[in-house]
C-alpha cells in the first residue's frame, strides 16, 4: 500500500531521516515543520494519513488535532511523543488521535502501524460477524476459531492474538501493537512473551496440517497471510 | 524512668504531680491550723489552771475544790473542764469525769476519753500540792462540726482548682491534639502525593496559626522544588529523547544504505544499544510517572488473587520456555482497590526478574494471602537468592548486584515494583526462602 502521508515533526535531523525511510516503504511523504504549516498543507492538499509531533512550534500538535477533528476532518493521524506519560496519552487519543507512540520509534514500526490503521478503517464489520483470513475464520462473539472447518482449542490469549491477526491479515504487526492491542498492556514486557505465544499459535495451526500461515518479519513483527 | 513522650503520658504526669502538690498542701494547713489551735489552747488552759490553781500553790483541798467551783461558773471559763484528783486517783471535785488516768503535763483528749461534749481537746495535768493533780481540759474545736467545715473547705477548695486544671488540661489536649491531627493528616495527604494540602490557619493568630503557616510555607516551597523536578525530569526526556531519536533514525537509514553484511551487523548493535538506552530512559520515567501519584484517580477495587492467577497463566509459556517453573499457590479472594495495569505489570516484572536471575530448572511459586486489613503478594523462587547486605542496594535505583554489570537488564526492575508498591500504600521486603528469594509485598486492603 502506498499512501501520501503528511509527517508534522519540527526536528528537521529527525524528520528527513524518518522521510527518507518512509519513501523506502513507497509512500509519498510531505513534511511540515509546524502546526500552522501543517494545517495549511492539509488545506491545500489531500492526504491519506498524518505523522503529528505533540510538541511543536506556533501550534502544538494537540491543538493542530482538534482543529481537524472539529473541522471533520477524519484522516488517521498517528501522535508522536517524546512524553511518554499515560496520561498524556489519554490526552491525545481524547483529542481524537488514532495512535499514540512515543519517540523514538522506528521506520517499520510507524509503517506497520499505519498500514493496520489503513486497514482497520477499511474493515466495517460489526462485531457479530466472523472474520476470515485464507482457510482461518474466526468469532469474536462466540471465542471460537477455525482452520479448514476444523474447530481450534486455543487459550484465551492465542485466541486474541489469533483474532488480531485475522483483522490484520497481509499486515505486519509489531511486538509492541500486539503487546498493546491482545495483552492490553501500556508496558513492554521485556521477555519473548508475543514470541512465545506466536510459537504456541502456530502449533496449533499446523497441528491438523497445512502450512505455518504466519510469517516472521525479522526484526519487526509477525504477520498473517490472507 | 520511662521517657514522657506522648500528649498523654504527659498529661497524666502532670496531673499526679498536681495531686500530690493539693493533698500535700492540703496536709500542710491541716497540720499548721492544728498547731497552731493546741498551741492557743495550751496557753489558755494553762492561764485558766494557773488561775484555778492558784500561782502560789499549797492551797488546801477545800479551798481548791471551792475556787474549781467558781471558775466552772465564771463565763469565760465555763467551756473548761476541771477535775481533781487526790493521790490516790478519788475525784475530789470539778465538773467533768475520766476514764482513764492522763499523764502528767499537756496532752491530747479525744471523743474516745468520753468527756462530756467534747470530742477533741487538750488536756492539762499538774501536780497542786498535798499529792493532789489538776486536770485541766479545753475542746480544741473553735465550734461544733468544725472538722466536717474543715473537709468542706477543702473539697470546696481543693476541688475547684482540680476541676478548673483538669478542665484546662483536658481543653489543652483536645486543642494540642486537634492541631497536631491535623498536621499529620496533611502531612498524610502528601505522603500520598496529594501536594496541594495545607495545614488550616486559625484566624485568630498566635502560636499555632503562626506554625501551620511557617509548615505551610515550607510545603509551598517544596511544591516548587517538586514542580522544578518534574519539569527537569520531562526536559530531560523531551531533550534527551530527541536526540536519540535522531541517532536512531540516522543509524536506521545507514542500516538502510549498508552495503556489506559486517556493516550491516555492526549497524544493528548500534540501533540496539540505542534501543537499551531508551528503555532506560522509559523506565525511569515511569517509575517518574507512578511516583507522582496521578494514577491513583483510576483506582478501583480488584481481586489480587485473579489478578495474579491471570498473570501466572499468561506467563507460563514464558517460564516453561525459559526451562523453569512457575506455581500459583490456591489463594482466597484478595480484593484491594488498586490499578489493575501496574499491578500486572508489577507481576510481570517479578517474574520476568526470577527468570533473569535464576538458572534453569529454578521453581517459581507466587502466592495471595490476606490477613485482617492486608493482602499479601508473595514471590518466590529456587534460585540464588540476594545476599543479606546486598537487598537494600537492589531496590535502589541502577543498583545492580554485579559488579562488572554483564548482567541484563538497567537496574530499574525493584525500583519500578517498589514504586508500584508505594504508590498503593504498602511495603516490600526482600528475604531469604533458603535458599533462594523471596519478594513479600503487603498491600492495604480496600
Amino acid at each position: 500500500m502506498s499512501l501520501n502521508i503528511l509527517l508534522v515533526e519540527d526536528d528537521a535531523v529527525f524528520a528527513q531521516a524518518m522521510a527518507e525511510e518512509l519513501r523506502g516503504f513507497d509512500h509519498g511523504v510531505t513534511v511540515a515543520p509546524d502546526g500552522r504549516d501543517a494545517l495549511a498543507a492539509i488545506d491545500s492538499q489531500a492526504f491519506d494519513a498524518v505523522i503529528l509531533d505533540r510538541m511543536l512550534p506556533k501550534i502544538d500538535g494537540i491543538s493542530v488535532l482538534e482543529r481537524l477533528r472539529s473541522a471533520n476532518i477524519t484522516m488517521p493521524v498517528i501522535m508522536l511523543s517524546a512524553l511518554g506519560r499515560s496520561v498524556e496519552k489519554v490526552e491525545g487519543l481524547e483529542a481524537g488521535a488514532d495512535d499514540y507512540v512515543v519517540k523514538p520509534i522506528a521506520a517499520v514500526e510507524l509503517n506497520a502501524r499505519l498500514l493496520a490503521l489503513m486497514r482497520g478503517r477499511g474493515w466495517t464489520g460489526s462485531a457479530g460477524d466472523t472474520i476470515h483470513a485464507g482457510d482461518i475464520v474466526v468469532s469474536p462473539t462466540k471465542f471460537r476459531a477455525w482452520r479448514d472447518g476444523i474447530a481450534l482449542d486455543l487459550g484465551k490469549l492465542e485466541f486474541k492474538l489469533l483474532a488480531e491477526f485475522v483483522a490484520n491479515a497481509d499486515a505486519v504487526l509489531t511486538r509492541a501493537m500486539l503487546v498493546e492491542r491482545v495483552w492490553g498492556y501500556d508496558f513492554a514486557p521485556t521477555t519473548n512473551i508475543v514470541d512465545v505465544y506466536v510459537r504456541h499459535l502456530r502449533v496449533k495451526l499446523t497441528a491438523a496440517g497445512g502450512d505455518d500461515p504466519i510469517r516472521t518479519v525479522r526484526g519487526v513483527g509477525y504477520m498473517l497471510r490472507g | 524512668m520511662t521517657r514522657l513522650r506522648s500528649l498523654r503520658a504527659l498529661t497524666l504526669a502532670f496531673l499526679i504531680a498536681f495531686l500530690i502538690a493539693t493533698l500535700g498542701t492540703g496536709f500542710a494547713i491541716y497540720t499548721a491550723t492544728q498547731r497552731t489551735i493546741e498551741r492557743l489552747v495550751d496557753r489558755r488552759i494553762l492561764v485558766v489552771s494557773d488561775v484555778a490553781a492558784g500561782i502560789s500553790g499549797d492551797r488546801s483541798p477545800e479551798e481548791l475544790v471551792r475556787r474549781i467551783n467558781a471558775a466552772t461558773r465564771e463565763r469565760d471559763t465555763g467551756d473548761i473542764g476541771f477535775l481533781l484528783l487526790d493521790a490516790t486517783g478519788r475525784r475530789l471535785g470539778g465538773n467533768i469525769a475520766l476514764p482513764r488516768r492522763l499523764p502528767m503535763g499537756f496532752s491530747t483528749v479525744a471523743l474516745k476519753d468520753q468527756i462530756a461534749g467534747l470530742s477533741a481537746g487538750r488536756a492539762l495535768v499538774r501536780d497542786v500540792g498535798h499529792g493532789m493533780t489538776l486536770v485541766t481540759i479545753a475542746e480544741t474545736e473553735p465550734f461544733d462540726d468544725y472538722n466536717a467545715a474543715r473537709v468542706r473547705i477543702y473539697l470546696i477548695g481543693f476541688g475547684s482548682i482540680l476541676l478548673v486544671v483538669i478542665g484546662g488540661l483536658l481543653f489543652f489536649v483536645i486543642t494540642i491534639g486537634r492541631r497536631i491531627g491535623e498536621t499529620r493528616r496533611t502531612v498524610d495527604a502528601i505522603i500520598d502525593g496529594d501536594m496541594s494540602r495545607r495545614v488550616p490557619v486559625d484566624r485568630s493568630g498566635g502560636e499555632f496559626a503562626h506554625q501551620a503557616m511557617a509548615f505551610n510555607r515550607m510545603l509551598d516551597r517544596i511544591s516548587e522544588l517538586m514542580v522544578g523536578i518534574s519539569n527537569v525530569s520531562n526536559d530531560i526526556a523531551h531533550d534527551l529523547r530527541t536526540p536519540l531519536a535522531r541517532l536512531r533514525s540516522q543509524l536506521a537509514l545507514a542500516l538502510r544504505r549498508a552495503q556489506t553484511d559486517g556493516q550491516r551487523d555492526d549497524l544493528e548493535t548500534a540501533i540496539a544499544m540505542s534501543d537499551e538506552l531508551l528503555e532506560m530512559f522509559a523506565a525511569m520515567l515511569r517509575i517518574a510517572e507512578i511516583e507522582g501519584g496521578d494514577r491513583r484517580a483510576a483506582f478501583a477495587t480488584l481481586d489480587l488473587a485473579g489478578l495474579a492467577e491471570e498473570i501466572a497463566t499468561m506467563m507460563q509459556p514464558v517460564v516453561a520456555d525459559g526451562d523453569r517453573t512457575l506455581t500459583l499457590k490456591p489463594s482466597p479472594v484478595a480484593e484491594i482497590v488498586g490499578d489493575r495495569q501496574l499491578l500486572g505489570q508489577m507481576l510481570v516484572n517479578l517474574i520476568e526478574n526470577a527468570l533473569r536471575h535464576t538458572p534453569p530448572g529454578t521453581r517459581i511459586e507466587i502466592g495471595v494471602a490476606t490477613t485482617g486489613t492486608t493482602a499479601t503478594l508473595t514471590v518466590t523462587d529456587t534460585g540464588p537468592g540476594i545476599p543479606e547486605d546486598q537487598r537494600k542496594l537492589a531496590l535502589r535505583r541502577f543498583g545492580r548486584l554485579d559488579a562488572s554489570r554483564h548482567d541484563e537488564g538497567h537496574g530499574l526492575g525493584l525500583p519500578l515494583i517498589q514504586a508500584i508498591v508505594r504508590l498503593h500504600r504498602g511495603t516490600i521486603a526482600l528475604e531469604d526462602a533458603a535458599p533462594g528469594l523471596r519478594v513479600v509485598m503487603a498491600l492495604p486492603k480496600g
